[in-house]
């Protein structure tokens, strides 16, 4: 830190990566929802939404990043980026379902009453929002990573590993569904 | 091609873990470039174009006026 910028205190420092964490775990929750809701239930994600699970992941990314290197907000930027894509293409398939028609039939099952590209919706501006708060409140770079072997250190290593861990996963299961081609809802491709 | 957007973001993560952060936001963003053209690609359509025509607005009765003065 140069002599001219004031330390931030250490309450500051600490909200700051715990809003992030917190950030970083609930895109996790959703992502890991988004695969009980493929497998235990049959939603087979729609192209669209599988864009939305990937602008999801890049939010996670961008976290990730921003966790590891306090000293820059490049992965704020990085999340930024990724979160508008995700409110681009959840805006973009709500007004494509707005009206069922022929070969648009297929929107999911409701959440609570709410279909999943508008919960999409809700999750981008919510992220917007916390990222908007985050800066307001902690502003710049302000801080250097934490040690490794400190717990905190650990349990962001570990909710890192766990993203990559489902985005194999989801990997695998865009494979399995759409090949190398294009993806439809009708089906797993690789499965009898 | 779904699969090669999903393929380059974990290489991207991979990478990451690896230590290669600068290789890692490259893959990262060649992933974001195919998504991109993926998600244009996918809301084009032959006869709409990227219109949406089945989204109908009107001017309300109450402004009607305004509009044809």
């Amino acid at each position: 830190m140069s002599a001219s910028q004031p330390a931030e205190a250490p309450i500051a420092v600490a909200l700051d990566s715990l809003i992030l964490r917190l950030m970083l775990l609930i895109l996790a929750g959703i992502l890991t929802a988004a695969m009980v809701m493929q497998y235990a239930f049959g939603e087979i994600p729609c192209p669209l939404c599988l864009l939305q699970r990937f602008a999801m992941f890049g939010c996670c990314f961008g976290i990730a990043l921003q966790l590891r290197s306090g000293t820059n907000e490049r992965g704020t930027g990085i999340s930024l980026i990724f979160t508008i894509l995700l409110l681009v293409i959840s805006v973009r398939q709500t007004l494509l379902d707005l009206f069922p028609r022929p070969g648009h039939e297929y929107v999911g099952s409701p959440i609570f009453g709410i279909h999943m590209p508008v919960w999409s919706v809700f999750i981008a501006v919510a992220l917007l929002l916390g990222f908007a708060i985050r800066l307001a409140l902690f502003g710049g770079p302000h801080s250097a990573p934490e040690a490794e072997g400190a717990p905190m250190h650990r349990l962001t290593q570990g909710l890192i590993t766990y993203v990559v861990f489902i985005c194999a996963i989801n990997f695998l299961s865009v494979v399995l569904q759409c090949g190398i081609g294009e993806c439809h809802t009708s089906g797993y491709l690789l499965l009898p | 091609m779904m699969a090669s957007v999903y393929a380059t973001l974990l290489i991207a993560f991979i990478l990451d873990l690896s230590g290669l952060r600068r290789s890692a936001v490259t893959c990262l963003f060649l992933s974001l470039a195919l998504c991109v053209w993926l998600f244009l690609w996918k809301i084009y359509s032959p006869d709409y174009g990227f219109r949406m025509p089945w989204l109908q607005a009107e001017v309300a009765p109450i402004f009607a006026p305004l509009w044809s003065s």
